[in-house]
């Protein structure tokens, strides 16, 4: 489905990422890991149309994405929940909600996303009208991930959702994705909590310095000695 | 249907905002009847001339948080079209204003799609350069009659067709009709994908780009609703006025004017552009006659920058941020 190959990314000239490759099957959980500054959510901005690669090539359904605007990735459905739970604080909940929907024209299609966000997050429903600046932590988390999938995406990548999170709404957000993952949707998961982003994703990933340095099935990276030294602690 | 029933629907308002908006249309209504002095007339209508201009900046200034200082070259585009065509070839204000509009809309279409590549202050300054720009060569175009302005030629009898009235009555009810529709268009807005669209934007446009918002193109849309706002304004002031020149409808100071007269009151709410025009109208008018005629010149112009200075510092959404605040408390 998404297939990103030897891309090079740089910050204002400087390169972060040097060469990273890796692709998503359809309904897979891929899971990304790495130490902070190995580049992981520069790799999900870059899929996700926010900067652009200048080595390598990127293919979402057998279409070059590497010069699309964050506009034209949406709408052929990669959205990106980014990091720290960026909703509209000034926006009620069912509003933000139903700007995730904005590529969706029809109103019928965007009432079923919105019960299917309402199903899978309930707490989100109890809450519709309060402002999403209002809401908690867990609950904001909610609401970024509930409007990522209104637009009904064909990929959703989720940057570190457990962020900043207490332990108890940690276990209950990586719960939500393994659901997500369930209901048969494709995720793409930048997360800190490397035991459990690897334990339940179907392949994973190790990035340093900006390169992939592993790949494999998540139980295979589990035991490989980088993951072990670096992130386990073993 | 939906549109003209969120436009005309204010049952989502509290009881309290219903019951000012009421007072707010009985005073307008009441107003001439009450009142005789024809100064306290003008300055009422220019009150509402106002609040049309406040309302339309609230689009891009407060919902969309866009610092655009130029709403002068667009009142002032509309108001030339209207007075040369009527001056030139004798066209009435009912023509004429369609295509004062137009034009006021087409700047800032122009202007906005180019301008919109700058965020935050260089967008201001920017604004403020092209107004200065458009000032200048309003007052160097001797075609247009360059700094001395146009004068409309009076008809002889009131005339309907070319807005010319014996009493400001007609005016003043001309004008509060216009802000009653831009009222019944930005309760409509507020509720609009539009609305939401733009306050997304205003709230985080990165993540806004990354639900697949085009953050340009909404920008230059509700810019150019804006200029809309300020055309239809710039129209009604030179059949008021029955003058303009480049001072008057181009200047800078109008802008500046229009920005933080919505500020003061509070940017980017409903009521925040009428509650500042109440204020800073009357003060101006009032405080400018009272003391300009006793040689002190300037005293309107410190009491402004106080009160500035006092909303940014304690206040920053203004009025309306104030009143808010007050309401949570309770």
């Amino acid at each position: 489905m998404l297939k990103v190959e030897e891309i090079e990314v740089r910050y204002s000239g400087v390169p972060v990422i040097h060469d990273v490759s890796f692709h998503v099957n359809g309904g897979e959980l891929i899971s990304i890991v790495g130490a902070n500054g190995s580049g992981k959510t520069t790799v999900l901005k870059t899929v996700a149309g926010t900067l652009h690669p200048t080595k390598g090539s990127m293919e979402f359904e057998n279409e070059d994405i590497s010069a699309s605007t964050t506009v034209e990735i949406v709408r052929k459905g990669i959205t990106y929940v980014p990091e720290e739970r960026r909703i509209f604080g000034p926006l009620s909940v069912e509003e933000n909600l139903k700007l995730g929907a904005y590529i969706v024209n029809d109103r019928e299609e965007m009432e079923k996303s919105l019960d299917y966000v309402y199903g899978l997050f309930p707490i989100l429903k109890t809450r519709w009208k309060q402002l999403g600046g209002t809401l908690s932590g867990g609950e904001q988390q909610m609401l970024a991930i509930g409007r990522g999938l209104m637009s009904r995406p064909k990929l959703l990548m989720l940057d570190e959702p457990s962020l900043g999170l207490m332990p108890k709404l940690v276990d209950e957000m990586l719960e939500a994705v393994a659901t997500l993952k369930k209901e048969g949707n494709t995720i793409l998961l930048v997360e800190q909590n490397v035991r459990e982003a690897l334990e339940m994703a179907d392949r994973g990933y190790v990035l340093q310095t900006g390169r992939t340095i592993h790949e494999g099935t998540g139980q295979e990276l589990l035991e490989t000695d980088i993951v072990k030294r670096a992130f386990l602690g073993l | 249907m939906r549109t003209l029933r969120d436009a005309f629907s204010f049952g989502d308002l509290p009881l309290v905002e219903r019951i000012g908006f009421a007072i707010f249309i009985m005073f307008c209504t009441l107003f001439p009847w009450v009142t005789k002095g024809s100064f306290d007339q003008a300055v009422m209508i220019q009150f509402l001339i106002f609040c049309l201009y406040g309302l339309g900046w609230n689009l891009i200034g407060g919902y969309g948080g866009q610092v655009a200082l130029g709403q002068a070259k667009n009142v002032g585009m509309s108001a030339y079209t209207v007075a040369l065509l009527m001056v030139w070839w004798d066209i009435p204000f009912w023509l004429s204003t369609p295509l004062g509009v137009v034009v006021a809309t087409i700047e800032s279409f122009v202007l906005g799609y180019f301008l919109f590549r700058l965020r935050g202050h260089y967008f201001a300054i920017a604004t403020i350069a092209v107004s200065l720009v458009w000032q200048q060569l309003f007052i160097n175009w001797d075609l247009i009659g360059g700094a001395r302005g146009v004068e409309l030629p009076l008809k002889e009898t009131p005339n309907f067709l070319y807005m010319q009235f014996a009493s400001p009555i007609y005016y003043h009810y001309f004008a509060f009709l216009l802000v009653l529709a831009a009222i019944l268009y930005m309760n409509w807005f507020r509720k609009s994908r539009l609305g939401y669209q733009l306050r997304s934007i205003t709230s985080n446009e990165e993540v806004a780009e990354s639900l697949g918002i085009n953050a340009h193109w909404v920008k230059v849309k509700a810019y150019c609703i804006t200029g809309v706002f300020a055309g239809m304004g710039g129209a009604f002031y030179t059949v008021y006025y029955n003058y303009i020149d480049p001072f008057s409808v181009m200047h800078l100071e109008l802008s500046v004017m229009i920005a933080l007269m919505t500020m003061i009151g509070g940017a980017g709410s409903m009521w925040g552009p009428i509650i500042g025009a109440m204020i800073l109208i009357p003060l101006d008018r009032y405080l400018g006659a009272w003391l300009g005629g006793s040689g002190i010149i300037g005293v309107d112009f410190m009491i402004y920058a106080l009160m500035v200075m006092i909303i940014s510092a304690y206040e920053p959404k203004g009025i309306w941020g104030i009143i808010e605040k007050v309401r949570a408390r309770r």
